[in-house]
């Protein structure tokens, strides 16, 4: 060792150039962060809402501006320089990466929307101050104040860094460090409810051990591929499947691994169990905001490790997503059928859709990578409103989430009704909603390689269809309750949120071509 | 001595950890177990490291830790104020989810 | 092979040595006056602050304190490789180091303006 060090030590170090510009969204978002931070530290209580909120909104869509411009980029950085090459490479910019960050950033800006909504509920959804201990009397005199715990922006920001530099990691131990910048918020985020903090907080608990139960499955699988390739960069772990003359076992058990920690995050079954308690027991726009963009983010990232970093040892994974997609389909779909409410029934759904997306990953090709990507936008803005819609439905002490409380909604205001009918819709693949153009793409990407597992699929979303219906008919044909919950009239963020997502869904159902055509041209890895 | 050693105590020790997050109810201890599977794998970075005969595993463990540590403030925080609810950190206590 | 090594073994020997020296004199020649201020607990010259209720309670501040420690204490982790190796990584190496020293203060200011560095 004494001699690696000496060499270390004598070797002139060549600093590595950073394409900054290429970049340049991650930092923007971390700079609003950090200002977010700041203005928490050094704004009075009174005016931390408007300008956390203005922060946050500037910070998105100046990101989501420069990822536009950036379209069309192929580059890797740092550049390599000398012969110290550790991080050379590590992030790399191409069509997938950019596609994914823009669909990241579109989310999170509609996610942040919802969760600045303040005219439904009395202050906010998120609580008045999480530090208060539950049930005491100040927590009882704070659930009907007006204040709001306005870190859950800055929070979200940093947790949408980490959504930016996961899916364009190129070495894993950077995937790593991406991978806790977007959970350890996250974990923070879910225990941040206003209503039945107790629940909130156990979700919080629970979403905490679990996942960082996950990430050290992650970073052991990591440590082996180390060992294996002696570098943990994902090109260079692809030739080293070459040239190495080391265990396959390393190889093999490393990827397991790895696939365990980032199946986790992308909610597939087996590797499901906290999805529904999490989602359940977050406030409903951070709900929304998990569901969507750290599907999003956690797919990329899969897409990447699959596709740039084993994609010679397809024979030996393929098997492995065929059997995951299979349970979560099948999971999500039957054990879906047999909840009550509603809540519960969109955690489910979202395992069965983390269930479609894998369908389309068994292919490598240009197009199931295109597929993959299209899909995860279309259902990224479908499930984001309709979280948002279960925030309007409300009972005295909160959110009305039981299936028996929607029944006959139709009646006392048509136009919820018929938005969560379009939203429905599309989770079930109806045809002119942006669900079925994605899950056509997906399976038709997945068709010459795996048509069983089509066929599988296809069942098992007509099983899943069912609940949605069933959740349909509930609100236009069955009789309301005595005491019927309250429609909350959404203020402009959320009237803004819904729209946006209610049109993408329908937009993208008629018109889904520009977007289609979008996603193949940037289906490209730069390795 | 021959530097596999290492490896299997590291895997030993992984598995110590993950076996006392599945069986321990104390949600510290689970979490403590959490952090010993990081440090085994900060082992196993290291060991390979010397394998190897490359530096890199050296300076991942440095990222593991300041992960673990950034984690260990996180967990903290969340059983704390649960604790402070419930005067217990038992995970078999935080029940209201289960149906 | 252990040549370099032996002054600082050797000074390890000494201080050992004086150490051991000075406490085990210090009963045979110091003059004995006792009060209340030196029997109490020796807390860095700050006032002793009341021990925990009944087994194993810490109250909450405790845990606070500590995990404020822990984040800042493992940021050094990076600081050290920069030390050693500031000459070769030049102005680059000192925008870096300067740029993440500065993400640390953010958290510091927060820390600082919430209250958190404030026993009482």
């Amino acid at each position: 060792m004494t001699h690696l060090l000496l060499a270390a030590g004598n070797t002139a170090v060549s600093t590595p150039s950073v394409s900054y510009h290429a970049l340049a969204p991650i930092f923007i978002v971390l700079g609003a962060a950090m200002l977010g931070v700041l203005v928490e530290a050094a704004v009075p209580r009174a005016e931390r809402f408007t300008v956390q909120l203005m922060v946050t909104i500037v910070g998105l869509v100046a990101a989501l501006v420069v990822v536009g411009l950036l379209h069309g980029t192929r580059t890797t950085t740092p550049s390599p320089t000398g012969n110290d090459a550790f991080f050379a490479g590590s992030l790399s910019i191409d069509g997938v990466g950019l596609f994914l960050q823009g669909t990241v950033l579109a989310l999170a800006l509609v996610a942040a929307l919802l969760v600045s909504e303040r005219s439904v509920d009395v202050g906010s959804p998120i609580v008045a101050s999480a530090a208060v201990v539950v049930g005491s009397a100040d927590d009882r005199r704070l659930t009907t104040a007006d204040r709001v715990q306005t870190e859950v922006f800055p929070l979200m920001l940093f947790a949408v860094s980490g959504m930016l530099i996961f899916p364009i990691a190129n070495n894993l131990i950077l995937m790593f460090v991406a991978l806790e910048v977007l959970s350890l918020p996250l974990y923070l985020m879910a225990g941040l409810a206003r209503r039945r903090r107790l629940l909130s907080q156990e979700a919080s608990l629970k979403y905490f051990l679990l996942g960082a139960f996950a990430s050290a499955f992650f970073l052991y699988g990591l440590a082996l591929l180390y060992g294996y390739a002696d570098t943990v960069d994902l090109p260079g772990i692809f030739t080293a499947q070459q040239t190495s003359g080391k265990s396959d076992v390393l190889l093999y058990t490393g990827l397991a691994l790895l696939l365990v920690g980032l199946l986790f995050k992308a909610s597939v079954a087996p590797f499901h169990n906290w999805t529904v308690d999490v989602y359940v027991g977050a406030p409903t726009p951070v709900t929304a905001f998990m569901a969507s963009c750290t599907k999003v983010a956690a797919f990329g990232a899969i897409l990447r490790v699959l596709f740039v970093g084993f994609s010679s040892a397809e024979w030996n994974w393929r098997p492995v997503i065929w059997a995951v997609a299979i349970a979560s389909m099948v999971v999500g779909a039957v054990l879906g059928l047999t909840q009550t409410d509603i809540k519960r029934i969109l955690a489910y759904s979202s395992i069965a859709h983390a269930g479609f997306i894998l369908v389309g990953m068994v292919a490598i090709t240009k197009q199931s990578t295109a597929s993959v990507m299209f899909y995860v936008l279309t259902y990224g803005f479908t499930t984001l409103a309709a979280f948002g819609m279960l925030m309007l439905v409300r009972d005295p002490d909160g959110e009305a989430t039981q299936l028996a409380r929607w029944s006959g909604l139709a009646r006392k205001s048509p136009v919820v009704a018929t938005v969560m009918t379009v939203l429905l819709l599309s989770m079930a693949g109806i045809p002119l909603t942006s669900g079925f153009t994605g899950k056509f793409y997906v399976f038709r990407a997945a068709w010459d390689t795996a048509g069983p597992l089509v066929v599988i699929a296809l069942l098992s979303s007509a099983v899943a269809a069912f609940f949605y219906l069933r959740i349909v008919v509930m609100m236009f044909f069955a009789e309301p309750p005595v005491d019927s919950p309250t429609i909350a009239i959404p203020g402009w963020a959320a009237s803004v949120a819904l729209t946006v997502g209610v049109v993408v869904t329908i937009v993208l159902g008629v018109f889904p071509q520009p977007v289609i055509d979008l996603a193949s041209k940037a289906s490209y890895f730069t390795g | 001595m021959s530097p596999y050693y290492y490896l299997v105590l590291s895997a030993a020790l992984f598995t110590i950890g993950a076996v006392g997050v599945l069986v321990r109810r104390n949600a510290i201890v689970v979490f403590m177990c959490v952090e010993l599977m990081l440090n085994a794998v900060n082992l196993t970075l290291v060991t390979f490291s010397r394998i190897n005969g490359s530096l890199d595993g050296q300076i991942m463990a440095f990222f593991v830790m300041t992960v673990a540590a950034a984690e260990v403030v996180v967990g903290l925080a969340i059983i704390t104020s649960i604790f402070r609810t419930r005067r217990s950190a038992s995970v078999d206590d935080a029940n209201l989810l289960k149906y | 092979m252990l040549a370099p090594y032996l002054p600082i073994l050797l000074l390890f020997a000494l201080a050992t040595g004086f150490a051991v020296f000075s406490v085990g004199i210090a009963p045979f020649t110091g003059p004995r006056r006792y009060n209340k201020a030196k029997l109490d607990f020796y807390e860095c010259g700050i006032e002793p602050t009341p021990q925990p209720m009944g087994p194993s309670r810490f109250p909450v501040k405790y845990y606070l304190t500590a995990m404020l420690f822990i984040v800042f204490d493992i940021e050094i982790i990076f600081l050290y490789p920069y030390a050693v190796a500031n000459k070769a990584l030049g102005l680059f190496g000192l925008v870096e180091i300067i740029l993440f020293v500065a993400t640390v203060f953010v958290a510091y200011a927060y820390v600082w303006r919430r209250g958190g560095l404030d026993w009482d």
